[in-house]
């Protein structure tokens, strides 16, 4: 079954092997969104290596207070997100929309623990008068991980538009389906690096 | 079910489910973890890198991206990747 691009470019095959190699997998605009986003988020990591590395007892004392369990199970919980996604992906390409439906609804699931844990991380901190204001890593620590709970938010309505395309199409839209998996992949992309950053490195 | 466990993804899913876990067993190190340690940061570093590198390849596709986007995106990764070891082993 030949599923067509937005281009009208023919697709080689059925087998996930996707957008022709050459063509940018879904719409350019959102890669130019991401690389703006990496480029920020890139100097915001550098910037808090810098600190790290003028106030390293600060931060690793400060480290203590994060819960390593919740930074692993969001981890998990992202990259499985992921993996749906991709999966779901595929599954449109192949035209298997009933299928790609069931694989970004799991996907969907599994992003919406994340903002579920990062409450229960940071509630009994705050409540704990733990707060952006305490010290240096935890300004830190609060504005990053925030910001990319505001990314997960706005990548979960993004998997609500996908999910809601599969269903009522009859052929998948794949640029669009693209276009949302890239950017859900990009937060997942972005938390690896905060949780190594914030949780793992001594 | 087994095409799900056949596919390529599932592998890169696999791959990085386990490393993440022994970035986390290589960070609770020695004495508890919580002492200054190159070592620990330079090896939880790599496997961030190594991380988002199989996302971008795989989940992203852009394996199969045009050769600017491959090229941009692996920069980036490796510009960001030698600042963070640069300042983050620089610590006295």
């Amino acid at each position: 079954m030949a599923i067509t691009t937005a281009d009208a470019e023919p697709l080689p095959d059925t087998n996930g092997n996707t957008t022709a190699p050459g063509l940018v997998p879904g719409e350019a605009s959102m890669w130019f969104f991401i690389l703006g986003d990496l480029l920020i988020f890139g100097v915001y990591f550098v910037c808090y290596m810098v600190y790290r590395g003028e106030h390293a007892g600060l931060f690793l004392q400060s480290q203590r207070h994060l819960d390593q369990g919740i930074g692993m199970s969001n981890t998990v919980v992202l990259l499985t997100s992921s993996l749906f996604v991709a999966l779901g992906t595929e599954a449109a390409r192949a035209g298997k929309a009933a299928r790609a439906t069931r694989l970004v609804g799991i996907a969907f699931a599994c992003g919406a623990v994340f903002p579920i844990l990062k409450l229960v991380e940071w509630l009994p901190k705050l409540g704990a008068g733990i707060t952006p204001g305490e010290n240096l890593f935890f300004m830190f620590y609060y504005l990053m991980t925030g910001l990319h709970l505001v990314h997960v938010l706005l990548g979960l309505v993004i998997l609500g538009f996908v999910l809601r395309s599969l269903r009522s199409a009859s052929t998948p839209n794949m640029k669009f389906i693209e276009t949302g998996g890239i950017y859900w992949h990009m937060v997942d992309l972005l938390w690896l690096l905060l949780f190594a950053l914030f949780y793992l490195i001594r | 079910m087994n095409a799900y466990l056949r596919n390529p993804l599932t592998y890169v899913w696999a791959l990085l489910t386990v490393v993440t876990v022994i970035s986390w067993w290589i960070s609770q190190g020695a004495d508890g973890g919580f002492q200054t340690n190159r070592m620990v940061t330079l090896g939880v570093l790599m496997i961030a890198a190594l991380k988002v590198h199989l996302v971008m390849r795989y989940f992203m596709e852009v394996r199969r991206a045009p050769t600017w986007l491959k090229r941009t995106t692996f920069g980036w990764l490796m510009l960001l990747f030698c600042l963070l070891c640069g300042f983050g082993l620089a610590y006295a």
